[in-house]
């Protein structure tokens, strides 16, 4: 031991400090400042109303004991033992300490004061990261908070210049005229008390008032485009885009949550966003005149996406890209198929499934489509949509999305059928929960509407409602998705598998993603909600009370974690088999990252196989 | 049973553990006589608002001492080290004696360690009086034998006791450690005795 300082922090305590996590990727000075202006307490059950003053803002590390953190609906949140921190979400946020601890064991607490953890976070970076990025375990979610999106995932109330400019139906074609030039736009919303009922446009002055030589006197209602296309304002700038190039329209009124308009978003607006990207590929798609144009354009989309994956921070955004041009693809290759073979003989629509409508594509997946039609089809009108099936799906093989090995296509007569037979199919799989049944739901419960008839997809869905009583299918399920372990052992160790080339390995997409997405279905379908993606669902859950929001949160936050890994390692280690890390080549926080996301996915499965199928295990 | 004094005996000793100031101090020494032996170290931690400031935890080495002796092989200091990095231990002493003035004094067998330190306040004119000397033996020794009837030579050590309550076993030994060791003792007995802010600090000297 030396003594070389008047001030020698105690040994025992740097010890410890500097073995915990960031303190042990830092300089040792960091340990040192933080042994000199701690502060320990001894927490109790009996004292912690007094020492823990949710007002006192202070970095928690626990020394000994054993803690619950509580939230504000009493559920336990997680257990913290030796070496585990909290109190830092308040100190980022700067809000009250929301949660409250449970003492299982008294124990020593370190506490670092507010002005000295910012003074670590200041000086050191990785101090800095370590904590934002556990902040309330939520992995990655401040992280992503603070930096700036690519445009295409920008809210469209950001690209949204000017507040809406509206007028009457009764009113004079002159006096919106006046409006627009008063206003200097180049459109105005018509309002009918307060709602949306139309839009005009320049061109609308000129096409139906100009040229078709009508008074300026009449009324509005007479050249409006009635029942426009609209937007929320919560969209992201990529639907805007997605919708105009689908429907040729340059205006998109946006509202808001209670369908009052707030403005118009332009396609000017948004060329002006953008640059180069894959965002115009789909509209090039949709004006494509043969199916050999379609595939040429195809074959542009993993070149753009390379370059793309560069420039998009969420890198999880590229499965919503991929779906949005493989949805382009479908619609306008059917849409070729209606010019060469005629009209189709009653309405129909495309669905999606799996990963496509979960919108989490990557360039290896593969096709999984299928085709509804009306119920009151004749026999011999099934031929043209066989035809259809056979036309599209052959092109997107083409396009270089992949045949489903499982057939899962359109061209597959199984993928094909009325409203009703397909209902057939899915209470089939739902009564009779075989394991062959257990995989088909996990595909065929993921599903979206591409093209067509829309209310046909409605029909589909309403009749799926009544599947949810279901106790048996869902304990299945449940029980189902508990057999897919998360790859940590009882220490918190990483279980690894070996390829044939030695090489070790972690599974992230079937042992993480794919285990995420399956309880989120489980979630969902319990709940009647009618999205595929993920994200999306979880957002939905949130109204449902069936999961706590810590829980919602964990799962988005271990989602979007494993997803970026995944999609990160895909760019950086070719030579492991797809969607696998070697965690060695992690960095720690990673790893630790990793662990935590991994635990987490544990809890939320015993949680689901605790809520659906007691009794039957 | 506790005697309850009249209300106004109690003024003077009202004082709150929650709102005071706590010297936890412990020595290494060369041997146990405070007449024939001398003070190797002095450490303290201060606790303050039931809370241990860290901060203010200060280790002084004494460069006078004449005879080390075997005592090394307990502290584990060598001359060397003294000569090197000590101080007079009459600045020692009277920067201990300003640390003091108005706090509490806390040890683990306080006897021993106040005798020392008594005699060499004497020698360096430093006349402060604690509030209020708190043995951590004490306190514990009187928890034990409220259970039990005999006690074992070894019970009361302060790794004993600290092992009682579940706190961490401390590898090294010296007297930072040590203090540091006592005032987490210290807090885990007043945190089994009742809520804090009705612990007054006469509460806890036996």
């Amino acid at each position: 031991m030396t003594h070389s300082q008047s001030v020698s922090p105690v040994v025992d305590v740097l010890d410890f400090v500097t073995k915990q996590l960031p303190f042990s990727e830092l300089p040792p000075a960091c340990a040192h400042f933080y042994v000199n202006h701690a502060k320990v307490v001894y927490i109790t059950s009996l004292n912690q109303s007094e020492l823990l003053v949710p007002t006192d803002r202070y970095l928690y590390l626990i020394r000994s004991g054993v803690f619950d953190l509580v939230n504000t609906a009493g559920e336990v949140v997680t257990r913290l033992g030796e070496g585990d921190y909290f109190g830092y979400p308040s100190l980022l946020t700067g809000e009250e300490i929301k949660n409250h601890l449970e003492v299982q064991t008294s124990g020593l607490v370190f506490l670092l004061p507010q002005q000295d953890f910012d003074f670590l976070r200041r000086e050191y970076l990785k101090f800095e990261q370590h904590f934002v990025r556990a902040h309330k375990k939520r992995l990655l979610s401040s992280h992503y908070q603070e930096r700036g999106r690519a445009w295409p995932e920008h809210k469209i109330s950001a690209l949204m210049g000017k507040s809406a400019v509206t007028i009457e139906p009764s009113a004079r074609i002159v006096d919106a005229a006046k409006l627009m030039q008063n206003a200097g736009v180049s459109s105005v919303i018509v309002t009918e008390k307060g709602e949306l009922s139309g839009i005009i446009t320049d061109r609308d002055l000129r096409n139906r008032v100009l040229a078709a030589e009508l008074a300026p006197s009449a009324s509005v209602a007479q050249i409006m485009t009635p029942n426009p296309k609209f937007i929320f304002e919560n969209n992201r700038a990529f639907s805007a885009l997605h919708l105009m190039l689908k429907h040729n329209i340059h205006h998109l009124p946006v509202l808001n949550e209670e369908r009052v308009p707030l403005g118009m978003v332009t396609s000017t607006d948004l060329l002006r966003q953008q640059k180069h990207d894959p965002v115009q590929l789909i509209g090039q798609i949709y004006k494509a005149h043969s199916h050999q144009e379609v595939i040429r354009l195809a074959m542009e989309i993993p070149a753009l996406l390379r370059g793309f994956s560069n420039t998009v921070e969420d890198i999880s955004f590229i499965g919503t890209l991929l779906s949005g041009l493989t949805d382009a693809l479908t619609s306008r290759l059917t849409e070729l198929f209606i010019q060469q073979a005629g009209e189709p003989p009653c309405s129909f629509c495309w669905i999606c499934f799996g990963s496509q409508a979960r919108e989490e594509q990557t360039l290896h997946s593969d096709q999984d489509n299928g085709l509804v039609f009306s119920n009151a089809i004749l026999d011999h009108q099934r031929d043209y949509f066989a035809r259809l099936g056979a036309y599209v799906s052959g092109h997107l093989i083409s396009c270089g999305i992949k045949a489903c090995p499982g057939g899962i296509m359109a061209s597959n007569a199984q993928c094909r059928g009325t409203v009703d037979e397909w209902l057939l199919r899915y209470e089939q799989w739902v009564h009779t929960p075989t394991p062959q049944a257990m995989l088909n739901s996990k595909i065929f419960f993921d599903r979206r509407f591409i093209y067509g008839d829309q209310a046909l997809y409605q029909s589909l869905n309403a009749g799926l409602s009544t599947l949810r009583q279901q106790e048996l299918f869902f304990a299945a399920m449940a029980t189902d998705i508990s057999t897919n372990s998360v790859p940590i052992g009882l220490f918190m160790q990483f279980k690894l598998e070996r390829d044939k080339h030695k090489h070790r390995y972690l599974d992230l997409k079937i042992r993480g993603v794919a285990i995420v997405n399956d309880l989120v279905r489980l979630y969902a379908l319990k709940c009647g909600i009618n999205k595929a993606n993920t994200q999306m669902r979880l957002a939905a859950l949130k109204e449902c009370g069936v999961l706590s929001k810590e829980d919602i949160y964990n799962l988005q936050d271990c989602w979007r974690f494993l997803t970026q890994l995944r999609f990160k390692v895909q760019i950086e280690a070719p030579e492991l088999p797809p969607n696998c890390i070697n965690p060695e080549l992690l960095s720690s926080l990673e790893r630790h990252q990793l662990k935590e996301a991994f635990h987490l996915i544990k809890q939320a499965q015993q949680a689901c196989v605790f809520k659906f199928a007691r009794g039957s295990l | 049973m506790k005697w309850r004094l009249p209300r106004f005996f109690q003024r003077t000793e009202s004082a709150l553990w929650l709102n005071s100031e706590l010297l936890v101090v412990d020595l290494e020494l060369t041997g146990l006589d405070p007449n024939s032996h001398e003070i190797v170290s002095i450490a303290w931690v201060l606790i303050k608002n039931g809370r241990i400031e860290l901060e203010q935890a200060q280790h002084k080495l004494n460069c006078d001492v004449k005879q080390l002796a075997q005592s090394p092989v307990y502290h584990g200091i060598g001359e060397h080290q003294l000569v090197q990095s000590g101080e007079h231990l009459e600045r020692i002493i009277k920067s201990f004696g300003e640390e003091l003035a108005s706090k509490s004094l806390v040890c683990h067998n306080a006897s021993l360690d106040w005798g020392f330190l008594q005699k060499y306040m004497n020698k360096f004119g430093v006349a402060v009086t604690p509030a209020h000397i708190i043995d951590t033996l004490k306190i514990e020794k009187n928890k034990l034998l409220r259970s039990q009837t005999y006690l074992a030579q070894d019970q009361l050590t302060l790794a004993a006791c600290r092992s009682r309550y579940g706190l961490p076993t401390y590898q090294n030994h010296n007297a930072l450690s040590d203090a540091l060791a006592t005032a987490e003792l210290l807090l885990a007995h007043v945190s089994h005795l009742d809520r804090q802010e009705s612990i007054k600090l006469r509460n806890l000297v036996y």
